[in-house]
């Protein structure tokens, strides 16, 4: 009894150690983005994009707002593979979410069309 | 008597997880209160060992725990683009130099410099041994508004020894680490974390502006950080 009382306790103070919620949730960014670096291939490109739809269409933050760069890069990508009209209106709703992100895309998009 | 010395020191541990610094966030990182920056720009990390990869691990973990905090960071991807295209990949050449062309092209109030100085896998690969540095420096005035430097030992291993409950929470940490490759992204991710812990939070943090009192941790640190606890 007393040592679930202790067991108990140590858990709670380790739990209360960790992190609250965050602002923003992320699913597998860091491995997906490391993957792509990595590999940049079909199947890595794949799920790196898939990451990111996920973090936009089921984004579970406290901030409830989808994290800053994840339409932009998201556009850049889906341009560099081609699909440059859908990543243009990434591009498009990052600006709005985030107008500070202004002055970086409209350089991409300058040296994107050269 | 064993059993009661056992818990006794996991709660020590727990306790000194939460290790206690001296000096408040807005004395320790005056100007980042002043300045109220909300751009961060990660420069390419600067890879000091003979690890290769060490790089990629860092560049792919930044982003994340500075956007929980708070601020708006430059996409990772987008950025490093533009930083080829201009010819300013190596952070290096910039450590010591005017940032103000980075505020001019990307709009960045800060940039983030991180030197890794060591990444030392053990023999037996349970624990990996990084020494890395973090500086941040505002564009606008050149100084350094934060700088911390940490030794930190990341413990991979599986078993903690601690069965029960606390076995269980380990495992399953552990079960989300699948490739060796996501298991060193993970000790980046772990080294960003932990150190950015104390960065006053920007515009987007519900904190922002009211956590000057919180305490800064200490700018050299030593800690042993355990998979999916830190």
């Amino acid at each position: 009894m007393k040592k679930t009382f202790l067991i108990l306790s140590v858990v709670i103070i380790a739990v209360s150690c960790s992190a609250p919620k965050q602002l923003y949730s992320w699913e597998k960014y860091e491995a997906a983005s490391y993957n792509y670096i990595k590999n940049s291939d079909e199947a890595s490109l794949a799920t790196l994009l898939e990451n990111y739809e996920k973090v936009i269409s089921k984004q579970k933050g406290t901030r409830r707002v989808v994290p800053p760069g994840i339409h932009a890069d998201y556009g850049f990508i889906l341009m560099t593979t081609g699909r440059v009209a859908e990543g243009k209106d990434m591009l498009a709703k990052e600006m709005e979410l985030y107008p500070e992100s202004k002055i970086f895309i409209d350089r991409i998009l300058k040296m994107t069309e050269l | 008597m064993k059993k009661a010395l056992f818990i006794t020191s996991l709660l020590a541990l727990s306790l000194a997880s939460c290790s206690v610094p001296k000096v408040a966030k807005s004395t320790a990182y005056q100007q980042m209160y002043e300045q109220e920056p909300l751009t961060i720009l990660l420069m390419p990390p600067i890879n000091r060992t003979t690890n290769v990869e060490a790089k990629e691990y860092f560049h792919t973990t930044l982003n994340v725990p500075l956007a929980n905090a708070g601020y708006y960071v430059i996409p990772p991807f987008l950025s490093m683009e533009i930083l080829k295209k201009e010819s300013a990949y190596d952070a290096e050449l910039f450590l010591d130099t005017p940032l103000k062309t980075f505020g001019e092209i990307f709009g960045a109030d800060l940039a983030v410099f991180t030197i890794i100085n060591k990444w030392d896998k053990s023999a037996i690969g349970a624990t990996v041994k990084v020494e890395v540095e973090y500086i941040i420096k505002s564009t606008l005035t050149n100084e350094v508004l934060y700088n911390r430097k940490g030794e930190v030992v990341y413990d991979a291993s599986v078993s903690t020894g601690a069965g029960g409950i606390l076995g269980l929470v380990a495992d399953l940490a552990v079960s989300a680490l699948n490739t060796a490759a996501t298991q060193y992204v993970e000790v980046a991710k772990a080294c960003n974390t932990y150190t950015f812990k104390d960065l006053p939070t920007g515009k987007y943090n519900p904190k922002y502006k009211v956590d000057g009192e919180e305490l800064a941790g200490p700018k050299d640190f030593t800690v042993r950080l355990k998979n999916g606890v830190y």
